[in-house]
């Protein structure tokens, strides 16, 4: 039923998002992903990222242009199963009374008959993509009873039960452990191996160079898109988010005796703690800290 | 004593009222676990005296009175969503402003022209009154709205869970929306016989609220939501023959009884359970 791996590609065309308040949610944004490739959509609150998911999810019409997914329409391409969506943890209820082995079956539904019941191979796909994120013995708990990790890999799992081979994830690292989130991005490489394109929103800027080939920056429209090394530069960036993001360069920070090619830090939302030599805390400016900076050169002149 | 137990069943109109209030019930009680999951109690209200305008016309015209309150609940649904959509108004707003325009364009029809409808029954209920003709419209009903759920529950239980994955796997999700739209105006109307306009809203809400207390899986929730439903009215309509008291109100004050022994001793999210949970707490 799914194309051939050669044939699959999403690509966004023209695209503008209005809403019905007249609001211009995303102004003539294109970009194209073939097989095998995990992409970031990077951009700040409000950039258009989500209308972006919607759009490729056909959950918003776009006003102009059109999105196609292996050449097909949003429609028929979800029809045939081809687009999965990972939810950010809080867009579900997680008092919902299902299990973790309801919430699994869900992505089958769009194999089973009518009436929606599942067959042996439905079960066998759902149990095998349990396995595959190690939430089998997991089945029975309610899905409020699970911890952010655990949260986000029953939903990764059933992704995978819908064998779609676009994958849509939404904020996967925000509520997840460091061990969560290594086990999440092993996942995604061994899918890209094997064909599949996921789009992954995300602000955590220091995770993208680790695990994202491409890199898709928007801010209204889509500013740059390609390779992570073309596109996620610091004039991009800085572009994309504008006075939003942190800087902490090294040059103008408390660090000293680094060499002259000084050493810059970004982060969205979140400040970075650095700690420099032997430990100590820095801080982003030297101005006002004139004193640590001088105990500081002391103490290491001292030895 | 035996004698005195049986004797509302020696009446026919007994027989019939504890017959449909069950029906009823059930079958509000099935939805309502829809209902409370999706967050539309309010939705439920606002239908449910969205119809006395269309119950007010088809009495008077000699229709079934089902079709003129479904017109008229259909309307107040589709008014409640072109209003939402074109203005910046929030939802509980919105519903509150229709579903009143609608209940007292109906109030000022029954009082112009009285001699056809009895306003009581309308917002009270009267199901001892019942006639047969009302009765198999309610069966109808009750048969379509049983079938439909029975058929489309799990895709339901998508759309209320997470309509985004419903879009993804093909569904269309407006259809479902209508769909419990429909069955949710279909049921009060049923439900406006047994219960009046009024309370309605309890025989949609509370079997479902009581059984989310109880359970964490949806096809428990839906066996003590439909069992408490078809008791708490099979036996309400019973024991209002012994106190000679409003139907509706016997079978909603049942159910609201239960509600509360729920909140209180439920296993796992009761008021006392998650007091002993607590203390275990702080002791360990």
């Amino acid at each position: 039923m799914n194309p051939p791996a050669s044939d699959l590609d999403v690509s966004v065309n023209n695209v503008t998002v209005s809403y019905p308040n007249g609001h211009v949610a995303l102004h003539d944004a294109s970009f194209r992903l073939q097989a095998g490739s995990i992409c970031a959509l990077v951009g700040i609150n409000g950039s258009g990222k989500s209308t972006l998911f919607k759009a490729i999810m056909g959950i918003v019409k776009p006003a102009k242009g059109e999105v196609r997914i292996a050449g097909r329409p949003v429609r028929d391409a979800l029809k045939l199963n081809l687009v999965a969506y990972v939810p950010q943890s809080e867009e579900v209820d997680w008092t919902f009374p299902v299990s973790v082995w309801d919430v699994v079956l869900m992505g089958r539904y769009g194999y089973m008959n009518f009436l929606r019941i599942p067959r042996a191979e439905d079960r066998r796909i759902a149990t095998e993509s349990l396995e595959r994120v190690g939430m089998v013995d997991f089945r029975e708990r309610q899905i409020g009873e699970l911890s952010g990790g655990q949260k986000k890999r029953v939903f990764l799992a059933r992704a995978l039960a819908q064998r779609s081979r676009v994958i849509l994830l939404d904020e996967p690292f925000t509520g997840v452990d460091v061990k969560t989130e290594g086990a999440i991005i092993d996942l995604l490489r061994a899918l890209r191996n094997e064909g599949h394109i996921m789009l992954v929103s995300t602000h955590n800027l220091g995770s993208v160079p680790e695990f994202c080939d491409h890199v898709v920056l928007v801010n209204r429209t889509v500013l740059a898109s390609g390779t992570t090394a073309q596109v996620f530069t610091e004039a991009n960036l800085t572009r994309a988010f504008g006075g939003v993001l942190r800087h902490f360069r090294f040059g103008e920070s408390t660090v000293q005796k680094h060499d002259g090619r000084a050493v810059t830090v970004l982060t969205d939302e979140e400040r970075p703690l650095v700690f420099g030599k032997d430990g100590h805390l820095e801080y982003t400016h030297r101005e006002g800290r004139e004193d640590v900076v001088e105990q500081r050169a002391e103490t290491e002149d001292d030895k | 004593m035996m004698e005195t137990l049986l004797t509302p069943l020696h009446y026919e109109y007994m027989l019939k009222a504890i017959f449909v209030s069950g029906l009823i019930g059930g079958v509000c009680a099935f939805l309502s676990c829809f209902i409370t999951l999706k967050g539309w109690s309010l939705m439920g209200d606002a239908l449910s005296h969205s119809v006395v305008p269309g119950v007010a016309v088809a009495y008077q015209l000699g229709w079934p009175f089902a079709t003129g309150a479904f017109i008229t609940g259909l309307l107040a649904a589709l008014g409640m969503g072109f209003v939402k959509s074109k203005t910046r108004l929030r939802e509980d707003a919105v519903i509150g402003v229709v579903f009143t325009a609608f209940f007292a364009l109906g109030l000022l029809l029954i009082s112009l022209y009285p001699s056809r409808v009895d306003l009581r029954s309308i917002v009270f209920g009267n199901i001892l009154g019942i006639s047969d003709p009302d009765i198999w419209q309610v069966v109808i009903i009750s048969a379509v709205t049983l079938i439909v759920l029975g058929l489309k529950w799990r895709d339901l239980l998508l759309f209320c869970f997470d309509p985004n994955q419903a879009r993804a796997i093909g569904l269309n999700v407006t259809v479902l929306h209508y769909t419990l739209l429909t069955l949710l105006s279909a049921t009060a109307v049923a439900a406006l016989q047994t219960v009046g306009a009024c309370l309605v809203v309890a025989m949609l809400v509370t079997p479902g609220a009581t059984a989310y207390l109880l359970t964490d899986r949806f096809g428990r929730m839906i066996a003590i939501a439909v069992g408490l439903g078809v008791g708490s009215s099979l036996v309400g309509a019973y024991a209002s023959y012994f106190f000679d008291g409003s139907t509706g109100g016997c079978i909603v004050t049942l159910q609201s009884a239960v509600f509360v022994l729920a909140l209180v001793f439920g296993p796992k999210h009761g008021l006392l359970a998650a007091r002993a949970k607590r203390r275990a707490a702080s002791l360990a």
